[in-house]
């Protein structure tokens, strides 16, 4: 059970966000790419939108950490000048935790075992964030 | 290139190192298993980045002999093919620049070889009709009677969301025994391949739609029920 207290999400009252095409997206990038194990969708606020993950894995918690860890490296990217920021990668030595920004307004975790070819995973995700922002967005 | 795809490194003829997100390496299988700890790999890994040989760094440390890890990075070539030929190949692209391996097989294997070894196990699996990269297992109707430690461990780990690649990794064991033996396991009905409802549960907790900040009073929260779709 999760009791938020709201988002700020700009999604306008009344709409209802298509989360069979979201959850379809989800379901494509882990088919696609070897390697990926869970996916989360969340406003850039941390907040989940919708998430494909093992049972051990709390969305809300890696929600959180993904906004600030986007929000860290955002910064970091205004402040040295590196332009606009499309992803941040955590490497551990079990595997990775990927971020992508989608638009300002959200943002997709993917989170891979030590497999995960990053190299495939970013090529594979550029339509995907073009879509989900679409959905997002719609 | 494809999914999972792989990296075959070859000098004067012959395949010295397949690296495939398919297969887990010769850093997975010594880790996980215990074999060598973590602090003695990164510590041959900061060794090796003068010496350039990560075997030599390895074996100078006394963590392990150069014909046992010549074994393991053999069978990670064979391995590494299997995976790349098991999955989608999209198309191939020959790069003369890449970095060489970090370990490379001293003797490398042939490529005709190699060839035949892989397609007698593409063979050997295609009884089975199980895609180690698409189809994902939970435990069946038989999974108690899973009598050796390694099946019980594949029982536990499959909850649905693993393929053999991913059980493989998870298990840091190569993915051609793997395979075989979830194969094996299916015909003994210790596994079952997952319905789609199970591989992929997304879940936005029954929430219809979020609202924007100006539209929420202070003290009004929005309650959601953990509900699945």
């Amino acid at each position: 059970m999760f009791v938020l207290s709201g988002s700020t999400f700009p999604i306008l009252k009344g709409s209802e966000l298509d989360y069979d095409a979201l959850s379809a997206e989800l379901r494509k990038l882990r088919e696609n790419v070897a390697g990926v194990t869970d996916t989360v969708i969340a406003a850039s606020d941390g907040i989940p939108i919708v998430a494909d993950v093992a049972k051990n894995i709390d969305p809300a918690h890696i929600s959180a950490l993904a906004a600030a860890d986007l929000g860290i490296a955002r910064q970091a990217a205004e402040v040295i000048g590196l332009g606009t920021l499309s992803q941040t990668v955590v490497f551990g030595s079990e595997g990775y935790m990927a971020v992508y920004a989608i638009g300002r307004l959200s943002l997709m975790v993917v989170l891979g075992d030590k497999g995960l070819n990053l190299g495939r995973l970013l090529h594979e995700t550029r339509p995907v964030i073009e879509r989900v922002g679409a959905i997002l967005s719609a | 290139m494809g999914n999972a795809g792989g990296l075959f490194h070859l000098r004067d003829g012959a395949v010295i190192s397949v690296e495939s997100p398919g297969s887990p390496g010769v850093e997975s299988l010594l880790l996980s298993s215990g074999r060598i700890e973590e602090a003695d790999w990164t510590a041959a890994l900061v060794e090796s980045v003068e010496t350039r040989s990560l075997q030599a760094a390895l074996v100078g440390r006394g963590v392990i002999g150069a014909a046992e890890l010549q074994g393991l990075v053999v069978d990670g070539v064979q391995d590494g093919a299997f995976a790349a030929a098991v999955g989608e190949i999209e198309r191939h692209v020959v790069d003369e620049g890449s970095d060489p391996p970090l370990l490379p097989a001293t003797e490398g294997v042939a490529p005709d070889l190699l060839l035949a070894a892989t397609g007698r196990r593409l063979e050997a699996i295609a009884s089975f009709s199980l895609s180690p990269y698409r189809d994902r297992v939970v435990p069946g109707g038989a999974a108690e009677e899973a009598s050796t430690a390694a099946r019980r461990e594949i029982v536990a780990l499959a909850d649905g969301r693993r393929t053999a690649r991913d059980l493989a990794f998870a298990l840091g064991r190569r993915l051609y025994p793997v395979t075989v033996e979830i194969g094996l396991m299916l015909a003994d009905g210790l596994l079952e391949i997952a319905p789609p409802a199970t591989s992929f549960r997304c879940s936005h907790w029954g929430l219809a739609a979020l609202r924007p900040r100006a539209e929420v009073r202070p003290d009004l929260g929005i309650s959601l029920k953990s509900s699945e779709v």
